[in-house]
C-alpha cells in the first residue's frame, strides 16, 4: 500500500483488518468521522485516513427501554431524527450535527451547554465496541443503564480522540423530549452582566442552557448591549415553561436588564446555531479558545481573554456558559497572512493568561504550530502509558493528542 | 518487619496486628476472606503513600476499605495483605458553594455529606440504601447507585476530581475537565484495583423545590413490573421507582409499621422531585398507568413525615429481612426495563425450584434487581441451593440482555461470572488498564478478573 489513502470500511471486519495491517506494518492512520473537528492537531502527511461514515446504521432502538445502539459513523442529525420519531433525544449539543458523527463526538469528548441539566455525553454511554490498534474488536459495558462489571472502559474511549482505538458502536441512554422549549434573548445594559449571571445561577428555575454572548452576530441572533447579550433556553412541560418565563423576566428585571425577548418559533434550530457558533471559524483567519472553570467567574475570565485578543490586535468575541463555566473566545484577524504571522504570539499570550486554554476551532494550517491542548495535566505520564498499552506501535492519530501522544 | 515499619511511620495506635483485631477485616457484608497481615488507619494522604511503599517493600498486597458494607467481597483480603481502613479520614475538607462541589476524604459516610451541606440548600445525590454507613470512598470504588440514581445518575456522574495514591506510593490528581484521557471515569468503579482514593471532589445538587412520594399496591409482582415498564415506556422518568414484593412488605411492616398494605403482592414506591408546576400532571399520568395495570390502591404522602415513613420502610428492608431469616444472600443484576416482568418470573421460578424463599426489593425503574435469597448458613444444602439459584439468576439476566452486576460490583464473588458477559478479548482489554496502573497486581488482587485473564503480549 502506498501512503495517504482514504479508506472507508463498510464493515467492522474490514475496519479491523485495515487496523491490523497498519499495526503490523507500523503505518500511521488518521481516524476521521464527519471531519468537523478543528481542534486537534492536524494529521501528518504520511498518514492514511480511515473514515467511519460508511458504518452509519442504527443497530437497535428500544424506545420502551430508553435505549439505542448505533454505529459510530451515523451523523448526530440522523440519530436524532430516529429518536425524535418516538419523542426521544440525546443532548449531545455538538456543533455541525448534520456532519458530526456519533463516534467522532464521543471520541472528541465534546461537552455542551445543557450538561448541568442532563449530564455529559459520556453519561449517556452504556456500552461501546471499539477496534483496537491491533485489530482486536472489544466490547465494553452493555445495554442497561446501570452496570458495574469491571472497568468502565467506555469512559476511557470517550475523549480519547481516536488514539486508543476506533469506536464502531455505542449503546446509549435516551431521554424523553421536553414538551416545549422557548428561547429568550436579552441585550445587557452597562453594569448588568455580573448581576444577570449571578441571578441566573441562583434562580429557582434553572434554564436548560444560559449563554452570555458578545459578538458572534453572524451566527447568533440578537443585538449586543454595552455588556453583550444573553441567550437562554427553557425546556419542560407547558406549565413549567410558562412559569419559568415569568421567573426569568423577573430575575432579569432585578438584575437591571429591561428587555427580554421571547422566541417561540424554531427554538431547536436557533439553539443549534448557538452550538455551531461555539466552534465556528471565520475562514482561515480565526482561532477559538475554550477554558472551563468557576461559572461565577465567566465574565471576568472572558474579559481577560478578550484583552489578550485586543493586545494582539485581533477582533475578540466571546461566549460564556453561565451554568457550566466554559468560556469560548474567538480571535479573528483582518486577513489570513497576518493571522498566520500573529497567531503564535496570540497563542503564547493566551496561555500565559489561561494555561489550560484549549483550541476548539482553527482552520489555518498554522494550527499545527499552536498549543492546541493547553498545558497538559499532571497525569501525562500515566496517559502516555495508557497509549503505549493500547497502541504500542503508535499508529492511531500519532502526535495529535495531549502532550503529543 | 512490616509491623515495625508501619508503627515507625504512623504510630502504634494507627496499626493493628492482633488476630482478634484483624478478624473483622476478613469480612465484608457478605463474604469472608483471609486474615490480613495488618490493618492500618491513615489520617492523611501522605500516610497512605507511606503505607503503600512499606507494603510494597514487604511484598504485601494492599486492600482499601471503607465501611465494609460491600456485598461481593470487594474489601476482603483474598490472600492476606495490608488493609488500609479509612475510618479516620472522614472529613469534609472544603466546600465550594459557587461551583457546588465538596472536597471530601474517602472515609466520610455518604449521608454525613448530605447532612453537612443541607443548610446551603444542597445535597449529595447518590444514595445507596447503605448510605447511613457506607463511605464516599467505597461508593466511588463501586460506582454505587441508589434509589434516586434513576434520574440523578450513579456515583460516577457526581465525581469531578480525585486524588489517588498509586501502586508505587505516588500521589496523582485527576479531573474530569482535564485535557486527555478521562482517568477519573475509569477509576470510579475500579474497586480499589487501580489506585487508592485519598480524597475526592464531588458534585452537590440543589435540593428540589418540590418532592412527592406515592405508593401503589398491586395484586402480584407481574402487574407491578408491567406497570414499571409502562411508566418508562411512556417517557416518564421519576426520581425514584422502587419495588417491594409481598415477602419484603410483610417483613418491613413487622419491623417498622411503615404503612405498606400487607395484603398486596407487590408495591411500588415512587418519588418525583422537581418543580411544583409539573407535579399534578405527573401524578395523574403515573396513577393512570398504575390503574391500567390493575393497581389495588394509590396513596400520596401528604407530609414530609409521611414521605419519610414510606422511605424508612424501603431503606430498612434489608434489616427487616434479617429478622425473618437467619441469613440472606443479595443478588444484584440489571436487565432492560421492558424485560422486568420476565426477569422477575424467572427469579421466582428459580427460587421455587430450589425450595428457597425469595424477597424482592429493588431499583425497578433502572431494571436493577435485588432478589434476597433466604437461607440458614448452618445447613449446607441450603447454602448450595442459594449458590445455584444465584447463578441461575445471573444467567437469566444475561439471557435477557442484561448484566451480572448493576451496582454492587464484581469483587471476589462474581469474578467468574464476568465471562458470561465479556469475551476473552473484552477482558484482556480491561487487563491492559490494570497493567498500566498496577503491573505487579498488588492493589486488591484476585478481584474483578476471572482466573486466567491476562493482558495480551504487546508488540
Ligand atoms: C443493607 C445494604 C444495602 C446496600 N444498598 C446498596 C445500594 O442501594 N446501592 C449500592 O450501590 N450498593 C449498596 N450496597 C453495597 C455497598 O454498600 C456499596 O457497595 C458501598 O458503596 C460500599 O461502601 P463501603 O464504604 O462499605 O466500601 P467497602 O465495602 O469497604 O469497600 C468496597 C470496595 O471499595 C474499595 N474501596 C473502599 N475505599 C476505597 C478507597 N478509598 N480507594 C479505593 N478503593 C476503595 C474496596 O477495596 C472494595 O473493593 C448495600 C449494602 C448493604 C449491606
Amino acid at each position: 500500500m502506498s501512503g495517504r489513502q482514504r479508506i472507508v470500511p463498510t464493515s467492522v471486519e474490514e475496519l479491523a483488518s485495515v487496523l491490523a495491517t497498519h499495526h503490523r506494518d507500523r503505518r500511521p492512520l488518521a481516524v476521521e468521522g464527519g471531519n468537523t473537528l478543528r481542534g486537534m492537531l492536524p494529521p501528518d502527511h504520511e498518514s492514511d485516513t480511515l473514515v467511519t461514515t460508511a458504518l452509519a446504521g442504527v443497530l437497535a432502538f428500544a424506545p420502551d427501554d430508553l435505549a439505542v445502539a448505533a454505529q459510530a459513523g451515523i451523523s448526530l442529525r440522523a440519530l436524532g431524527a430516529t429518536l425524535a420519531q418516538r419523542g426521544q433525544f440525546i443532548p449531545f449539543d455538538a456543533p455541525q450535527r448534520a456532519d458530526a458523527t456519533l463516534g467522532g463526538t464521543l471520541a472528541a469528548g465534546w461537552n455542551g451547554p445543557r450538561r448541568h441539566r442532563y449530564g455529559r455525553p459520556r453519561d449517556f454511554v452504556m456500552g461501546t465496541t471499539i477496534v483496537l490498534a491491533d485489530g482486536t474488536v472489544a466490547a465494553a459495558g452493555g445495554m442497561v443503564p446501570k452496570n458495574v462489571s469491571g472497568y468502565d472502559m467506555s469512559k476511557l474511549y470517550v475523549g480519547s480522540c481516536g488514539t486508543l482505538g476506533v469506536l464502531v458502536r455505542a449503546n446509549l441512554k435516551t431521554l424523553p423530549l421536553a414538551q416545549r422549549s422557548r428561547a429568550f434573548i436579552a441585550p445587557l445594559p452597562e453594569y448588568t452582566r455580573e448581576r444577570a449571571i449571578a441571578r441566573l445561577r441562583e434562580s429557582p428555575v434553572e434554564p436548560a442552557a444560559a449563554l452570555w454572548i458578545e459578538g458572534f452576530h453572524k451566527e447568533i441572533e440578537g443585538t449586543d448591549g454595552p455588556e453583550g447579550r444573553l441567550f437562554l433556553l427553557i425546556e419542560g412541560s407547558d406549565s413549567f415553561v410558562e412559569r419559568a418565563s415569568r421567573d426569568v423576566r423577573t430575575e432579569m428585571g432585578k438584575a437591571g436588564v429591561p428587555e427580554t425577548y421571547v422566541v417561540d418559533g424554531a427554538v431547536t434550530e436557533r439553539f443549534e446555531r448557538v452550538i455551531d457558533a461555539l466552534a465556528a471559524t471565520i475562514g482561515e483567519r480565526s482561532v477559538t479558545y475554550r477554558v472551563s472553570g468557576d461559572p461565577a467567574a465567566i465574565g471576568t475570565r472572558a474579559s481577560r481573554m478578550l484583552d489578550v485578543a485586543a493586545r494582539c490586535e485581533m477582533r475578540g468575541e466571546a461566549i460564556g456558559d453561565v451554568m457550566n463555566g466554559d468560556v469560548y473566545v474567538r480571535c479573528t484577524d483582518a486577513d489570513t497572512r497576518s493571522f498566520a504571522a500573529k497567531a503564535p504570539m496570540l497563542d503564547d499570550a493566551m496561555h500565559d493568561d489561561e494555561p489550560a486554554a484549549r483550541i476548539v476551532a482553527c482552520d489555518h494550517p498554522v494550527r499545527a504550530k499552536l498549543n492546541v491542548w493547553g498545558q497538559p495535566p499532571g497525569t501525562l505520564d500515566l496517559m502516555r502509558r495508557v497509549k503505549a498499552h493500547f497502541d504500542p506501535a503508535g499508529i492511531l492519530n500519532p502526535h495529535r493528542y495531549v502532550g503529543a501522544i | 518487619m512490616l509491623h515495625q515499619q508501619l508503627v515507625e511511620a504512623l504510630g502504634a495506635e494507627a496499626v493493628k496486628t492482633a488476630p482478634e483485631d484483624l478478624s473483622v477485616y476478613a469480612f465484608d457484608a457478605y463474604s469472608s476472606g483471609t486474615l490480613p497481615s495488618a490493618v492500618v488507619l491513615p489520617e492523611t494522604t501522605r500516610d497512605v503513600a507511606r503505607i503503600v511503599r512499606i507494603a510494597r517493600a514487604c511484598e504485601e498486597p494492599l486492600i482499601a476499605r471503607g465501611a465494609g458494607t460491600g456485598l461481593c467481597g470487594g474489601a476482603i483480603p483474598a490472600r492476606g495483605g495490608v488493609v488500609v481502613s479509612f475510618a479516620r479520614m472522614h472529613r469534609v475538607l472544603d466546600l465550594d458553594l459557587s461551583r457546588r462541589r465538596a472536597h471530601v476524604q474517602p472515609g466520610l459516610v455518604n449521608l454525613d455529606l448530605s447532612k453537612a451541606v443541607s443548610m446551603h440548600g444542597l445535597f449529595y445525590a447518590p444514595d445507596p440504601a447503605s448510605q447511613k454507613t457506607s463511605t464516599i470512598g467505597g461508593n466511588i470504588a463501586t460506582n454505587a447507585g441508589g434509589p434516586h440514581c434513576l434520574s440523578y445518575g450513579t456515583t460516577v456522574n457526581h465525581v469531578c476530581a480525585l486524588e489517588v495514591v498509586d501502586a508505587s506510593g505516588e500521589v496523582f490528581r485527576t479531573d474530569v475537565d482535564d485535557a486527555g484521557y478521562d482517568l477519573t471515569g475509569v477509576l470510579v468503579g475500579s474497586e480499589g484495583t487501580l489506585g487508592i482514593v485519598t480524597s475526592a471532589w464531588v458534585r452537590l445538587t440543589r435540593l428540589p423545590e418540590s418532592v412527592r412520594v406515592w405508593l401503589a399496591a398491586f395484586g402480584d409482582i407481574d402487574s407491578a413490573s408491567a406497570a414499571v415498564s409502562a411508566i418508562i415506556a411512556a417517557g416518564i422518568v421519576p426520581t425514584a421507582l422502587e419495588m417491594m414484593d409481598r415477602v419484603i412488605v410483610t417483613a418491613v411492616e413487622a419491623a417498622f409499621c411503615a404503612g405498606y398494605p400487607t395484603d398486596a403482592g407487590a408495591v411500588l414506591l415512587i418519588e418525583h422531585a422537581g418543580y411544583e408546576d409539573d407535579m399534578n400532571t405527573l401524578e395523574a399520568a403515573v396513577a393512570q398507568i398504575a390503574r391500567e395495570h390493575g393497581a389495588l390502591s394509590w396513596r400520596a404522602a401528604r407530609s414530609a413525615s409521611e414521605r419519610d415513613a414510606l422511605w424508612a420502610g424501603r431503606k430498612g428492608a434489608a434489616g427487616a429481612t434479617g429478622r425473618i431469616s437467619p441469613n440472606y444472600y443479595t443478588q444484584d443484576v440489571c436487565v432492560p426495563r421492558s424485560a422486568l416482568p420476565a426477569a422477575l418470573r424467572a427469579v421466582g421460578d428459580a427460587a421455587a425450584r430450589h425450595h428457597l424463599t425469595v424477597g424482592n426489593v429493588f431499583h425497578a425503574g433502572d431494571g436493577n434487581l435485588h432478589p434476597l435469597l433466604m437461607y440458614d448458613r448452618r445447613d449446607p444444602k441450603q447454602v448450595a441451593a442459594v449458590i445455584e439459584t444465584g447463578n441461575e439468576i445471573l444467567q437469566t439476566a444475561v439471557d435477557l440482555g442484561g448484566t451480572v452486576s448493576g451496582e454492587h460490583g464484581i469483587g471476589y464473588e462474581k469474578r467468574e461470572a464476568m465471562t458470561r458477559v465479556y469475551s476473552t478479548d473484552d477482558l484482556a482489554t480491561m487487563a491492559r488498564v490494570r497493567e498500566v496502573f498496577d503491573p505487579a497486581r498488588m492493589l486488591n488482587p484476585e478481584k474483578i478478573f476471572p482466573s486466567g485473564v491476562r493482558c495480551p503480549e504487546l508488540r
